[in-house]
């Protein structure tokens, strides 16, 4: 990312589909894999806009599809040739194409061909044919098809997949070609489903993910200075339990956790073992992000626009759809007796304010990231859930928090802020959840706790609700099967008894409603295959976990009335 | 409508025909299309031509059904009844359009069923009467279907005695002369307004809650009318009110410098 991705949208625009826009290396000719414009960076601003739109115009028109890109070989002078005649068709039928970009097109080459098959013809014939303009960039045949095998290999299952890895092609010069392949076998092994499935791939991720994340909630991301990544971890093995007190942050450098302790239910002893989890905040990093698409949004809107805003009769207004007769009466007994009458003789139905804070915590441990049975990874699911959640609430005008988590044992349970309370959900909100990888385990109970303080602390609204997206597999070191379950369960009851709502979704992940029952007890729950069956869901199931919230809240503050009045009362009696 | 110039409307396919047929046969008509499509000007050009009132009615989410039908209003010591803006359509034959319908509270919409089928009634409960619509009244309503369907809520009886009229952006050839007409700028500069709205449509998943209407680019070129360079205007009028966001407001700012001039 950097300053070219501002040209993301016109590159879209121009391709009819989703484009991103990457800086090349040094030294490199604009080029694309396909999903990707990777533009010369020291180009001047309105040159980067030239070659976006021809590049874009490639991709839109058809041009570099792998059945013609096959056909032009390893050879750079093929590719070279056809450029220089497709390139001009490309942009002649394209229907959006850019006021500034229409200079460049020879409409006499462009009117000579018809389609890509015509121009690749015209390449390999022996006419003479100029060098394509230095706007048009290069075309590499040999990196679209790579890119193109691996996105059928994931059959379109995630942008997460298909971003990464092009950045790593992006950023190699040489087109070596056993390493080419190695590379390419490599990273499919590993990123792909088919081969990720195998027990070889599991494992393979796996350690992927434990290696690449030392600790750290959100990957470290290839490009991460290897300084940073050697640093945290030192200081991950410093924090203890002890020596960080609840709430206590002391930020020395901007890459300190916040440390923060939290006691763990001992379903075997029947007790609390206090300050036994460790739970590490991070703040979002600039380096982790990754487009995603945010699902339908409009979709989650409707059955949560209705929330908790029913519609309240309230009388004496001064304009209403009724009469209140009491005041009507009485506005007419004033009059009688001489004084001036009150004006507020209607019933108005109004609508109740929208009082409503809303924390989304995302799992982001391994199992998110093995497929579930549709074959996307359930992390893909559960991002999407979490962005369409976030998106809709958030136009709703609720406050809202994503969070997402991952544990390393009780010491470094990893809570990272995709977005806080306060930050804006903008399209970086949304890059950051692209962003987020999955590895480590689930220390449940501890994370669930956490999100439930950050509700209180920072929801700063009355109605609060904590929105769980895990697959329901609580399990980390010497926190698995029954233990697990029940800290988890009894987390979200003790959240429940302080007056938040509880909400569990399982999307995707297939797990058995016997098996998330444990988990999430009597808190509202549900699982779906996929996030577009949410929200039919999502109504019911809010609507649930807010009244019982308000029960409970209510109950609360009685309780905690009660006892400052007995308090009281013992205080007075001598 | 009263008399005077037809509202500009340029028909895209037959969607005139068909609302006049169904206004003839006193049948309930909806309107599907994204928001500044023209929903609004095809009716008002459809009560021009066939000399009917228009009583439009925006609806949103805190309408009643009093807002509707009608209340009493107290005066001095008398009670006085007034209707609301659907009795009156009733009562005195007019076209009743209830403009994003979708947005109206379900117990509001409740109130139209009886008055969309064959009986084409009104009950008023808080005057006890039933109120049949008078010749020439016909129901309008019109939802964004980017939003859930409002034929949902609606009865099966209901529903199908409802026509129903598909629009969507014209083609670029037919927007280009809206937008020329409506702002009064030339052919040429409309075009290229057309064009970045057909380019900023064609984008997905960016986090735009809805896409550049008609009606976006006909502000855009009003702006440019009173003089305003192209790129300014567009920055004002399109990007401005489709995006609060800061990265996509970029984009699009570097998409309207690709599609227009620099003329400021």
């Amino acid at each position: 990312m950097g300053d070219v991705d501002r040209l993301r949208l016109l590159a879209s625009a121009i391709a009819g589909r989703t484009l991103e826009v990457a800086g090349a290396r040094d030294g490199e000719r604009t080029w694309t894999d396909g999903t990707t414009v990777f533009v010369e960076s020291h180009a001047r601003p309105a040159e980067q806009v030239r070659m976006v739109a021809v590049q874009a115009s490639l991709v839109g028109a058809g041009s570099l599809e792998p059945g013609i890109v096959r056909q032009l070989g390893r050879g750079s002078s093929l590719a070279r040739r056809y450029l220089a005649v497709e390139g001009h068709r490309a942009l002649a039928t394209n229907e959006v194409l850019p006021l500034v970009v229409r200079s460049l097109v020879d409409a006499e080459v462009a009117g000579s061909v018809g389609r890509p098959e015509d121009s690749l013809g015209v390449a390999r014939a022996r006419g003479a044919i100029d060098d394509p303009p230095a706007s048009f960039g290069v075309v590499r045949p040999r990196r679209l098809l790579t890119s193109a095998e691996r996105t059928d290999a994931t059959a379109g299952t995630s942008d997460q997949v298909q971003g990464r890895p092009q950045h790593e092609t992006g950023s190699r010069l040489d087109e070596d070609d056993a390493d080419d392949a190695d590379w390419r076998r490599a990273g499919q092994l590993v990123s792909s489903p088919v081969g990720g499935r195998g027990a070889l791939g599991r494992l393979l991720k796996r350690m992927l993910s434990a290696t690449r994340e030392p600790g750290a909630g959100g990957p470290a991301g290839a490009d991460a200075p290897g300084r940073l990544v050697r640093a945290r971890t030192r200081r991950l093995g410093t924090v203890t339990p002890t020596s960080v007190a609840a709430g206590a942050v002391a930020p020395t450098t901007p890459f300190q956790p916040r440390g923060r302790t939290y006691p763990e239910w001992d379903v075997h002893r029947r007790r609390y073992r206090p300050d036994w989890c460790t739970v590490l905040e991070h703040a979002p990093r600039p380096q982790d992000l990754a487009p995603m698409v945010v699902p339908d949004a409009p979709a989650f809107r409707r059955p949560l626009a209705r929330l908790g805003t029913g519609l309240d009769h309230t009388r004496r207004r001064p304009q209403g759809d009724d009469i209140d007769i009491d005041a009507a009466v009485e506005a007419r007994v004033e009059l009688l007796a001489g004084s001036p009458p009150g004006e507020a003789v209607y019933v108005e139905s109004l609508r109740r304010r929208r009082d409503l804070a809303v924390l989304i915590l995302l799992d982001t441990s391994g199992s998110a990231g093995e497929p579930g049975p549709a074959g996307r990874p359930v992390h893909h699911h559960q991002r999407s859930a979490a962005a369409a959640l976030a998106a809709a609430l958030h136009d709703l005008g609720d406050r809202v928090a994503v969070y997402a988590f991952n544990s390393h044992g009780r010491r470094a349970v990893h809570v990272r802020r995709v977005k806080g309370f306060d930050d804006r959900f903008d399209a970086r909100a949304v890059l950051r959840l692209g962003g987020l990888v999955p590895g480590a385990y689930t220390r449940l109970g501890a994370a669930i706790r956490h999100g439930a303080s950050v509700l209180e602390e920072r929801g700063g609204t009355s109605r609060r609700l904590l929105v769980v997206l895990s697959d329901g597999f609580a399990y980390d070191h010497g926190y698995g099967g029954r233990y697990g379950e029940a800290d988890a369960r009894r987390a979200l009851t003790e959240a429940r008894r302080r007056g938040l709502g509880c909400l569990c979704l399982s999307v995707g992940a297939g797990t058995a409603p016997a098996a998330l029952r444990r988990v999430f007890g009597t808190a509202a729950h549900a699982t779906v295959p996929l996030p577009a069956q949410l929200p039919g869901l999502v109504g019911p199931l809010f609507r649930a976990a807010l009244r019982s919230a308000d029960t409970e809240r209510r109950a609360f503050q009685r309780d905690r009335r009660t006892r400052e009045r007995l308090e009281l009362e013992t205080r007075m009696t001598p | 409508m009263t008399p005077g110039a037809r509202p500009y409307y340029v028909p895209v396919g037959i969607e005139e025909q068909v609302f006049k047929a169904a206004f003839r046969q006193g049948m309930s008509v909806v309107l599907k299309g994204p928001t500044g499509c023209g929903k609004t000007r095809l009716v008002e050009a459809m009560a021009h031509d066939l000399d009917r009132p228009l009583i439009t009615v925006a609806c949103h989410d805190d309408l009643t059904t009093a807002d509707l039908v009608g209340r009493f209003l107290l005066q001095g010591g008398e009670t006085r009844w007034v209707d609301g803006p659907l009795t009156r359509a009733v009562r005195e034959g007019a076209i009743c359009y209830l403009d994003e319908v979708v947005e109206a509270r379900q117990d509001t919409t409740v109130v139209i069923h009886p008055l969309a089928d064959h009986r084409r009634q009104l009950p008023i409960d808080r005057l006890g009467v039933l109120l049949d619509a008078a010749p020439g009244f016909c129901l309008v309503v019109s939802y964004n279907p980017g939003y859930q369907s409002v034929l949902k809520d609606l009865k099966d009886s209901t529903r199908q005695r409802m026509v129903a009229i598909e629009l969507s952006f014209p083609p670029p050839d037919v927007e280009e002369k809206v937008v020329s007409h409506e702002a009064g700028v030339d052919h040429d500069k409309a075009a290229l307004l057309v064009q970045l709205g057909q380019a900023i449509r064609r984008l997905e998943a960016v986090g735009l809650r809805e896409v550049a209407s008609t009606r976006l680019l006909i502000a855009a070129a009003r702006l440019v009318a009173e003089g305003l360079p192209a790129r300014a205007a567009a920055r004002a009028a399109v990007a401005g009110p489709l995006t609060d966001d800061p990265m996509v407001t970029a984009g699009l700012f570097e998409m309207i410098d690709a599609y227009l001039p620099d003329d400021g």
